[in-house]
């Protein structure tokens, strides 16, 4: 083991420059939040942290590796712990497994899972800190089955309109949701369509999807401006139907271009800064530290990330730099093995994927799983309501502006049915 | 001799280790004298009983202390029952009392020789619980043994029955020529097998539900996904029937045992198809209280009044049918009734001759967040990837790389046809057992270039932009520029799974992107 007065030098792979810059610039934060607040209380087991960070630029494979590989020969870091970098297709766990050390990330893939159980004694140090794509669309036919059946929301028909942006991450989300659809009662009646994106221009598969009438329109691309734009051309004429918007409507600068033609729009993140006490307390620290203008649910990402891999270290008595496999193992056996409860809910480590379980998708235990957290714009102005899971929401849905609002109760038209069946 | 203060403080010591002793017993003492006055209470007393008891105390007073103490909890009117207890001082006496923390303590009274009393506190709690446990456990064991007994005598008469025509038609086709009776006899004979086959496997599921053996796993779920289910399942046999089998789906979650409630609902679907001739046979539900009463209708023969109230007990058959048709074992509903009792699930039955029945099953509604995704909480890219089901052309002469190739394809979901060469890959499109969206070709293979394959197999489709790539080992400049002015991406092996991840996604879904990449 080292000295104690020697640093344990932590990477971190953030995008400074290019199109996930804003974000990138959250996730250095958290990191510099999480080491000042563990360096406070005496580091890791005495030694203090400190953070090397590599821009990953627009997040290629090229970029991302070349990162890795430049934090793990020149600064020899214990682990690499940051937020997301898409675009690598896990392509840097091959210099990381090789030099056997922690990373810890948020690319929320779900081929992660397929790397990690590939080889599980190969990447034993990978874990994904937050769930994968693919729960958004279960997530989604959830949620929308839960406004239904619990009255908030009659929808008019069982239909759902999807459109995928050309990612993979949009993809996924969008077979998913197609899948998950039919079980739940739902019927996809367009789509999922992959429109190549990066777009602004929406109107084209706006009008295909009118011809279906649906009850629901999703749209699985994910930038905050080209979504922007899809929902102020939605507007124009708009349908009697829910919008779901994926993740980039979160962003600030989705409502700052859409403005009042955003209000109504329904969005979910997999992971989310909670407005309970201590997400409240975090909020205080984080802009404190990094301003107003700061954005601490992005941060509080890497923030997370950060704290658990210290504590899991601590619990291993020691990080281990680039080589020392049995050290590392143990520090994510003690990752694996830890519930820990974070400013944005739960990590908790799937056992085979050492991915972050999802709630309430697949945990219907809070406390077991980090809130997949929907949230729905009621003011352009003001943060977005958070609209669901229980126990975590704060308000309730409302009826988006463009469409007709609940219906009055209709009596059914005599059926085919006279013993009275009713189809709920 | 030793002296008498030195043996009076022997005695004295010997005395202490008493005290101590009795001390230390989990039974509480108390002793009275013969004027009526407490002399002793050991530790033990205090332990077990809360009671306001002090040395000295007369008692009169400890009576009327425990009468009016709350603690103990005395049968009738305290002040009778204090008046009693008074008067029955130095007497000998056993009781049970119930305290107010739920114990219960034996107390026993017995006078001593110098006409004063002790009585002792045990603590007897345990020993009751378990003799009222012996004595359920025995009561209960004689209702199931005479519930066995009269399953068994049931059971031996219905298996006696498929057995005593086995013994005739093995008899009857011992002596037959012709082949065609024989025949027509060994069928028979095949039938009754199968019944006593069926009430044998009846009689092995009640018997593991009688002894506790199935243990409910309750979880939330899609009602839909059940219905679906069971109506794949029975689909065929009402077609056969040719009465119409319809189900009304409710998107609802329940909470229960999916496999138990499926094992309930399919045996009631079971019977109302098997007594029904015309008409049809209707599965839906209805909202009642906080969960949804299932119920299946159909419009069979229907059941008497007196009938309804027996259907579910065992080996019951609706009378007359034994004759008429002998159709079920008088099990089923029997099963039912035991897979609801264990899942505290009402079922009932409404009927009228000649019109129908509906026989029905009450299931809680369940949280909708909680329900089960069914095997979709197995996820991997196979099932939910951006490649999943995906149709692929793979062509590579070498065996292993092929065989090596087709796997990691297969782990992402690709729907992969492998063919070692041109021919047979023109031959998997042109029989129609694939239509590719993506070609995968060797550069080098034996006999052609796998530039020429791709061409070959977009001539056969017509599709001259059907998305291509060339694996190659050749890493010549000249082979590189060859196919990459044939406008088609190429990768040099051994091929980096990432690589080729985000080369087959810009093929697929983001072509633009690839021709801006692939620069001139």
């Amino acid at each position: 083991m080292d000295d104690s007065s020697e640093f344990v030098p932590i990477g971190s792979m953030v995008p400074l420059t290019g199109p996930s810059a804003a974000d990138g610039a959250e996730f250095r934060n958290g990191i510099i939040l999480a080491c000042e607040e563990l360096n406070a209380r005496g580091g890791l087991l005495g030694r203090p942290i400190k953070p090397f960070f590599v821009d990953t630029c627009r997040q290629t494979a090229k970029e991302v590796v070349s990162a890795a590989r430049l934090l793990i020969e020149k600064h020899k870091v214990h682990a690499i712990v940051n937020g997301y970098n898409i675009g690598a297709q896990n392509s840097e766990y091959e210099p990381i497994a090789d030099a056997g050390i922690i990373y810890v990330h948020a690319n929320t893939l779900l081929q992660h899972h397929d790397t990690v159980m590939s080889d599980p004694d190969r990447y034993f140090g990978c874990f994904m800190a937050d769930p994968a794509d693919y729960w958004y669309g279960p997530g989604l036919i959830k949620f929308l089955s839960w406004l239904r059946d619990s009255g908030q929301w009659t929808p008019k028909s069982n239909r759902i309109a999807i459109v995928s942006g050309s990612t993979p991450y949009s993809i996924v989300i969008s077979n998913s949701m197609a899948k998950a659809a039919a079980s739940y009662g739902w019927q996809v009646c367009f789509g999922p369509k992959i429109v190549q994106t990066p777009t602004s221009q929406w109107r084209d598969v706006i009008e295909e999807v009118r011809a279906t009438d649906p009850a629901v329109f999703a749209n699985t691309h994910f930038y905050a401006g080209d979504l922007a734009h899809f929902q102020r051309q939605f507007v124009e004429n708009p349908m009697d139907c829910l919008v779901y918007l994926q993740y980039g409507a979160v962003h600030r600068t989705f409502a700052d271009i859409a403005q009042e033609a955003s209000v109504g729009v329904i969005v979910s993140s997999i992971i989310g800064l909670l407005r309970d006490e201590m997400g409240k307390r975090f909020e205080t620290r984080y802009k404190a530290r990094f301003g107003d203008g700061s954005t601490p649910t992005i941060g509080c990402q890497s923030y997370s990330n950060l704290h658990h891999y210290a504590v899991g270290a601590a619990m291993a008595g020691g990080s281990g730099a680039p080589g020392d496999f049995e050290q590392n193992r143990k520090v994510a056996f003690a990752l694996r093995g830890m519930i820990y409860r974070t400013v944005h809910g739960t990590i908790r480590y799937h056992p085979d994927w050492q991915a972050v379980v999802p709630y309430p998708v697949l945990t219907p235990d809070p406390s077991l799983g980090m809130p997949h957290i929907f949230y729905q714009i009621h003011d352009f102005r003001a943060p977005l309501a958070m609209i669901a899971p229980e126990p975590y929401n704060t308000e309730r849905f409302i009826y988006p502006p463009w469409m007709s609002g609940r219906p009055t109760e209709t009596k059914p038209a005599p059926s085919a049915n006279p013993r009275g069946l009713t189809e709920f | 001799m030793a002296d008498a203060p030195a043996q009076a403080a022997e005695g004295e010591s010997e005395l202490d280790a008493v005290w101590e002793g009795l001390d230390v017993l989990d039974t509480g003492i108390l002793i009275w004298s013969s004027d009526r006055k407490l002399v002793y209470i050991n530790e033990g007393f205090h332990r077990s009983c809360a009671l306001p008891v002090s040395l000295g105390m007369r008692y009169e007073d400890y009576v009327a202390a425990v009468a009016h103490s709350q603690e103990w909890v005395v049968p009738g009117d305290p002040e009778q029952w204090a008046h009693d207890k008074i008067g029955d001082f130095g007497t000998l006496s056993d009781s049970d009392f119930q305290f107010a923390t739920g114990n219960t303590m034996h107390v026993a009274q017995r006078p001593t020789r110098a006409d004063g009393m002790a009585v002792t506190f045990t603590d007897v709690t345990a020993v009751k619980r378990n003799e009222r446990e012996l004595r359920e456990a025995k009561e209960a064991a004689e209702a199931t043994d005479e519930a066995k007994s009269r399953f068994l005598r049931a059971a031996n008469h219905d298996l006696r029955q498929p057995l005593a025509s086995l013994k005739i038609l093995i008899y009857n086709c011992l002596q037959e020529q012709d082949e065609e009776q024989r025949r027509e006899i060994l069928h028979a004979m095949g039938v009754s097998a199968s019944i006593m086959e069926d009430l044998l496997g009846a009689l092995l599921q009640i018997g593991q539900l009688d002894a506790g053996r199935i243990q409910p796993r309750i979880t939330s779920f899609q009602l839909s996904e059940l219905f679906e289910r069971i109506q794949i399942q029975f689909d065929h046999q009402a077609q056969e029937k040719g009465i119409d089998l319809r189900f009304v789906t409710p998107h609802k979650t329940v909470s229960t045992d999916r496999a138990l409630l499926e094992r309930i609902l399919s045996n009631f679907v079971a019977n109302a198809i098997r007594f029904t001739e015309v008409g049809g046979v209707l599965v839906g539900c209805r909202k009642e209280g906080r969960g949804l009463r299932i119920e299946v209708v159909d419009t069979g023969r229907g059941i008497s009044e007196e009938d309804c109230t027996r259907v579910f007990d065992e080996f019951y058959r609706v009378t007359d049918d034994s004759r008429k048709q002998r159709k079920g074992l008088g099990l089923g509903l029997n099963i039912v009734k035991r897979l609801a009792d264990l899942l505290e699930h009402p079922i009932g039955v409404r009927s009228r001759p000649d019109k129908g029945s509906i026989f029905s099953v009450w299931v809680p509604l369940g949280n909708i967040w909680h329900s089960d995704i069914g095997p979709a909480a197995d996820v991997s890219e196979a099932v939910g990837g951006e490649f999943a089901g995906t149709p692929v052309l793979l062509i590579e002469d070498d065996e292993i790389l092929r065989e090596s190739m087709a796997q990691l394809l297969r782990r992402w979901g690709i729907d992969v046809h492998p063919a070692p060469n041109k021919d047979e890959a023109i031959r998997l499109v042109s029989e129609g057992l694939v239509t590719p969206e993506l070609i995968i070709a060797d550069y080098n293979l034996q006999t052609r270039t796998g530039l020429e394959a791709i061409e070959a197999v977009r001539d056969l489709v017509d599709d001259p932009e059907m998305p291509a790539m060339v694996v190659t080992a050749d890493a010549e400049p000249k082979v590189i520029s060859n196919i990459q002015k044939a406008g088609i991406p190429v990768l040099v092996k051994p091929v980096s799974p990432p690589r080729l991840r985000v080369l087959m996604h810009n093929l697929l879904f983001e072509p633009d992107f690839l021709k801006q990449t692939m620069g001139p």
